[in-house]
């Protein structure tokens, strides 16, 4: 279990970098169709802000939130694989997808329908968070431990 | 030089009246009323008699300092959840005459349940009663989320009607466009219809109700007897403003803002943008101003012409010292009742603090005899 810690690790910092990253694009590419001067400076200095702003200086640190959704999400794919054939890359993509899923859905329900995640408002952005929960659940899935089968 | 000196001993008299004061020695401070669910609004409707709206649903009479065990009949039913409810109450310029209220209120939208609007509409208070009702005002679109209405009331010297209005939390971006009332002040005759000479009248696709754009939560709007308008927001985290109000002005948000967004994030890198005001001040941290009123009275001549502001974190009344329309002091008062959800000056030249809650207070601050 604990040789799986550097695979979940990384598929964590995946899952908040694309969180982070789409949050930071959705304003900016909002300010841009209004006309506000935003630049390639801007984009990266923006993302750098994010990147920190998001995992220490808001309500909440995104980066735990997500920990907290993928290791729910993997240790209930660890159990379902006992039982089921589903290869363990598409299982815990689904898994990762599942995470991100309830995150952006149960969030705004907690909240009277307040999307705290500002790239989550729109049905596009909330299919986006979906695909980075697969696409870390994937990059878990793909990456097991030397010697052990890929489980948490 | 006698002068000079002169005029200094007398602003030092002045500034140590106004410390005295503001620490409480010449303050006498009464609980009038307690128990109000979450009040929200307050007016006086004479010079011994208010009404204060619960954002549950109910508005309740103050008479002479006595709470009315009766809340006052023919309310509509309103949207109590998250920020929604009964919001603000404000009586007609010629009150004295007509008899006539205005009140602010979430309510479901009556074609799609799930979404709610912000609603405003006149009656007549006939004895404990309102009648004749009539809806004056509903933003649109609707909206899902139960936050950021705005909701505040204020009266142009031209008896026509401001309406503030948020932007829905969840809508922000809409604030920067004239085509939807989300984030927008809005200006309207009592009856409802849209005078002439509002700014964008003549735009295309703009709606001619709007006033002023780019604000997020207003929560205080007052008009001065110069006809000044004063307005102050919820910014996110850090990015409270108090702004004056301009017809056809843009606000900014959220295109420039001093604050961050709950996650932690960015909202926009801008804080300035040719084409965009301003604040007149900006609090960060946030203080949650949530309501304002300018102190004309006699009871504390210091205090004359100051704005005094309601705030709910942590809990205090900013007194804000103007001169010109610009702000030359901030002043700390009333630390000790937690959150505060509104301020009024009473007619006798008190002021009335309304706490926030379940168990909601009315505080008169007044001279000491």
């Amino acid at each position: 279990m604990i040789k799986q810690i550097p695979a979940f690790l990384i598929s964590l910092l995946i899952a908040t970098f694309l969180l982070v990253t789409q949050t930071t694009a959705t304003n900016l590419i909002w300010l841009n169709s209004i006309n506000m001067p935003v630049d390639l400076h801007i984009v990266l200095s923006s993302m750098a802000t994010d990147l920190v702003g998001m995992n220490s200086k808001g309500a909440f640190p995104v980066i735990g939130l997500i920990f907290v959704g993928l290791l729910i999400s993997f240790v209930t794919a660890r159990i379902i694989s006992i039982w089921s054939s589903i290869k363990k890359p598409i299982l815990y993509a689904l898994a990762g997808g599942a995470a991100l899923l309830a995150i952006v859905v149960l969030m705004p329900l907690a909240f009277y329908n307040l999307d705290l995640i500002a790239g989550a408002r729109t049905l596009t952005g909330k299919v986006y968070l979906i695909c980075a929960g697969i696409l870390a659940g994937y990059y878990f899935g793909s990456h097991p431990a030397k010697g052990v089968s890929n489980e948490i | 030089m006698k002068f000079n000196n002169m005029r200094i001993f007398c602003v030092s008299l002045l500034l140590c009246s106004g410390l005295a004061a503001s620490n409480g020695e010449n303050l006498d401070i009464e609980t009038v009323v307690e128990g109000l669910e979450h009040p929200w609004g307050v007016t006086f409707i004479s010079e011994n008699e208010m009404l204060v709206t619960e954002l549950s649903g109910n508005i309740r009479r103050v008479s002479n300092g006595l709470l009315s065990p009766e809340p006052i009949g023919g309310v509509p039913e309103v949207l109590y959840a998250g920020q929604g409810g009964l919001s603000e109450v404000a009586i007609d310029p010629n009150f004295a005459d007509n008899s006539l209220i205005y009140l602010s209120f979430s309510a479901p939208d009556s074609d799609q349940p799930k979404l709610n609007q912000l609603n405003v509409i006149q009656a007549r208070l006939d004895g404990n009663v309102l009648v004749d009702h009539k809806t004056i005002f509903k933003s649109d679109p609707p909206r899902k989320t139960a936050a950021h209405y705005g909701a505040r009331l204020a009266f142009l010297a031209d008896g026509t009607l401001l309406i503030a209005s948020g932007d829905g939390f969840n809508y922000r971006e809409q604030a920067q466009f004239l085509n939807n009332h989300f984030g927008k002040i809005l200006r309207i005759n009592t009856d409802g219809s849209i005078p002439h000479d509002n700014p964008f009248s003549a735009t295309p696709d703009a709606l001619p109700e709007i006033w002023s754009y780019g604000h997020r939560n207003p929560q205080g709007l007052l008009v001065a007897d110069d006809g000044a308008v004063y307005e102050h927001e919820h910014g996110p985290q850090g990015g409270d403003e108090i702004n004056l109000i301009m017809p056809g002005k843009n606000y900014g948000w959220p295109a420039i803002t001093y604050g961050v967004d709950y996650s932690g994030a960015m909202i926009s890198p801008f804080t300035d943008q040719p084409g965009m005001e301003q604040p007149l001040k900006y609090w960060d941290p946030s203080i949650a101003p949530s309501g304002m009123t300018l102190y004309q009275g006699a009871m504390f001549p210091h205090w004359q012409g100051s704005l005094f502001i309601s705030a709910l974190v942590p809990g205090d009344v900013r007194r804000i010292g103007l001169q010109d329309a610009n702000i030359i002091e901030e002043e700390i008062l009333f630390t000790e009742f937690g959150r505060i959800r509104n301020i009024v000056s009473a007619p006798d030249g008190s002021l009335i603090l309304v706490t926030d809650g379940d168990n909601g207070k009315l505080i008169r601050v007044s001279a000491k005899q």
